[in-house]
């Protein structure tokens, strides 16, 4: 029997001695679903993988797995299993030994496990490679292993820590996509932690942005993309461009801000928000144009700023921008962009519209 | 091999076979002579050179020549106080064809067993430390193991006959117990002691062979364990001692030679009954025969190669003291 959510975190925290590695974080994992914990290094997700996984004690709260409360359980009388980071593979066991062990610790019949393991071993693309030892092995190849290795348990949630870090770029997006697509055919629970949005936004079903202990929030990946609900996720998320400031006059849907740079209108989004409150606008750099006279209009809002440089970096061109008070914003165009040339310093103003400015109050 | 200069010990200018002639400016003082002492002791092809070739002096000089001779001396025939040059196999047949052989066979097989003892308690104490001991404490447990060699090896040894000896600590505890009625006689002067004492004495070392190996298993392997649901019994016989083979093969080694070889032990706590190579090689010394305690070293030896080359067979002795590892 299928529960709705595979994975319920309650309030879940770790202290490590004096040091609060993680708050006090609640969420649920929708059953068959890819999620991923998202954020920064020594934020504390991989805490929470461990946590969820039983390699650590909680210092407070409950993990429930599949509706049972697993909390005091240790990793193996839970119903999820873990793919490290670091290529953990049995050294001395060459591939179908090291997929089939855990079967053999089950004491499943030799023929069983022969057969989990061989289709098992075809699903994750490594037919035919039974016999070699890990060192014949790519770092990808590596990790398939350890893929198929807990695959193999038939557990109906897997973990993965950081599973493509120690790949080289290009290696990293192929397995992104087949890391979903295996997902989709086993139909578990994947719980997913990296630290790479691109990763996180290629594979995600839900994202859950984790930041100094805390969760900052969760959504789908578009919606964290395209409407970060705070602060952090909009600098950590794509390439934003956040000013601060704070509100001068509130309107029915939209709010008018003063920025260290000039007045802006912006979407209220119907937030709860008063005068004088401390906010921060969000521009994707996407959105952002440079152009020597601003536009008339409500349409548009703009800034006064200097040009600093162009970088073409193949698919895109980024356009670095100085406003008045020294901050650097950020406009990206397609390709060497038609738009108008800069000479470095020379006056111009940074356009968007106003529907895409978006207001944050966290 | 190492490049040629690589190794001057102070920074030379290269010597040319033809160098140019010096600059004007430089002051030429040094005679032909004194040049060449200098390139001799500082130069690229001069002393310093050699300096790499010191520990292959030094193998040789104390390691191949003996064993050489070991193997020369053991076909001589046998003069009244010394030897005498000569081809004779007769001190390989004094030792096939009498007791000797019997107690060599015997003190093989009670070494095999203070092996078996000490990995028991051994490799267990070494997996511990490296689990359980927080990682900074780690080194320093393992130094507490050291301890008992800060007591002469002849010490410990004498100190455990008024433990094993018949109104000893194990034989008035087993009495006053009532688990026993009349002390058992047996435990002191038999290959049983022998093998108590052989296990007392080398247990640190199978200990830091294996605390060496262990180190280098990758603390990943223990949470994929925990993961899998490895523990136990399962966990040593399929993870921890492959992973480890090395390092307990380097202790185990040890351990068994020692046995086979050093004599004090036997010699205080076993009786003639558990003498091993180490007693009869001492004793034919004791009885001016030369040729028969080198025989029975050159058999010690070839036993030893034997199970060296078996041993790098089996687990790359290159590699000693590590785990398997990718």
């Amino acid at each position: 029997m299928m529960t709705e959510y595979s994975v319920e975190v309650e309030n879940l925290g770790k202290d490590f001695g004096p040091v609060r590695a993680l708050n006090t974080v609640s969420f649920q994992v929708r059953s068959g679903s890819y999620f991923v914990l998202l954020g920064p290094s020594g934020g504390g997700k991989t805490t929470i993988l461990r946590l969820i996984g039983g390699f650590e004690r909680p210092s407070r709260g409950h993990v429930r797995l599949m509706g049972q409360d697993v909390t005091g359980l240790p990793p193996n009388k839970r119903g999820s299993t873990m793919v490290f980071q670091n290529y953990a593979l049995f050294p001395h066991m060459n591939v179908e030994r090291n997929v089939g062990y855990g079967l053999k610790l089950r004491r499943l019949p030799k023929q069983e496990i022969r057969e989990r393991m061989e289709a098992m071993l075809e699903m994750v693309g490594l037919a035919g490679l039974n016999r070699r030892m890990p060192n014949e092995l790519s770092g990808g190849q590596q990790q398939r292993v350890q893929l198929a290795r807990s695959l193999v348990l038939g557990t109906d949630i897997l973990l993965l820590d950081e599973p493509l870090a120690s790949l080289d770029a290009k290696l990293r997006k192929e397995m992104c996509l087949e890391l979903k697509h295996i997902q989709e055919r086993v139909g578990i629970t994947f719980l997913h932690v990296t630290h790479n949005q691109e990763e996180a936004m290629t594979i995600a079903d839900r994202i859950a942005v984790i930041a100094d202990g805390d969760l900052i929030e969760e959504a789908a990946p578009r919606e964290i993309y395209e409407t970060p609900q705070t602060s952090f996720t909009a600098g950590f998320i794509g390439e934003n461009n956040l000013f601060r400031g704070r509100i001068e006059k509130v309107e029915a849907d939209h709010v008018t801000a003063v920025l260290s740079a000039g007045k802006v209108r912006v979407p209220r989004r119907g937030l709860e928000v008063s005068e004088e409150q401390e906010v921060t606008v969000s521009i994707r750099s996407e959105l952002l144009t440079l152009t020597a006279s601003p536009p008339e209009g409500d349409g548009n809002q703009s800034l006064p700023a200097e040009f600093v440089e162009q970088v073409f970096l193949g698919l895109t061109t980024n356009y670095l921008a100085k406003l008045e008070d020294g901050q650097q914003v950020l406009a990206r165009g397609i390709g060497e962009g038609e738009g108008e040339s800069f000479a470095p310093g020379a006056p111009l103003h940074i356009v968007w519209e106003t529907k895409d400015g978006l207001l944050l109050v966290k | 091999m190492v490049e040629p200069g690589a190794g001057c010990l102070i920074a030379m200018p290269p010597s040319n076979p033809s160098p140019p002639p010096p600059p004007a400016s430089a002051p030429v003082k040094d005679t032909a002579g004194a040049g060449r002492w200098r390139e001799f002791f500082f130069g690229e092809r001069g002393l310093p050179r050699l300096f790499f070739y010191l520990p292959l002096g030094f193998m040789v000089l104390f390691l191949v020549v003996p064993m050489a001779l070991t193997l020369v001396w053991s076909v001589f025939p046998r003069d009244r106080f010394w030897m005498k040059p000569g081809f004779t196999l007769v001190a390989y047949e004094k030792f096939f064809d009498s007791g000797r052989v019997d107690t060599f066979i015997a003190s093989i097989y009670h070494s095999g067993i203070s092996v078996v003892v000490a990995f028991v308690i051994g490799f267990p104490i070494a997996v511990f430390v490296r689990r359980r001991i927080p990682l900074r404490a780690q080194h320093a447990v393992m130094l507490l193991f050291i301890l008992p060699f800060m007591v002469s090896e002849l010490i410990r040894t004498f100190a455990l006959r008024p433990v094993l000896g018949r109104t000893g600590l194990v034989n008035n505890t087993l009495v006053n117990l009532g688990i026993i009625s009349e002390p058992i006689s047996i435990i002191l002067y038999s290959p049983l002691a022998t093998i108590i004492g052989e296990v007392m004495s080398f247990l640190p070392f199978l200990i830091f062979a294996s605390f060496l190996a262990m180190e280098a298993v990758e603390r990943y392997v223990f949470e994929v364990c925990d993961d899998l649901g490895s523990r136990g019994f399962n966990l040593f016989k399929d993870i921890l001692i492959p992973l480890a083979a090395p390092g307990i093969f380097a202790g185990s080694l040890f351990i068994f030679v020692n046995g086979i070889g050093l004599y004090i032990i036997p010699f205080l706590l076993g009786g003639p009954a558990a003498a091993n190579a180490g007693v009869i090689v001492t004793n034919a010394i004791g009885g001016l025969d030369y040729p028969l305690a080198m025989a029975i070293s050159v058999i010690m030896m070839t036993l030893m190669i034997g199970l060296l080359y078996l041993g790098h067979r089996l687990f790359d002795l290159t590699r000693i003291l590590e785990p398997i590892r990718r």
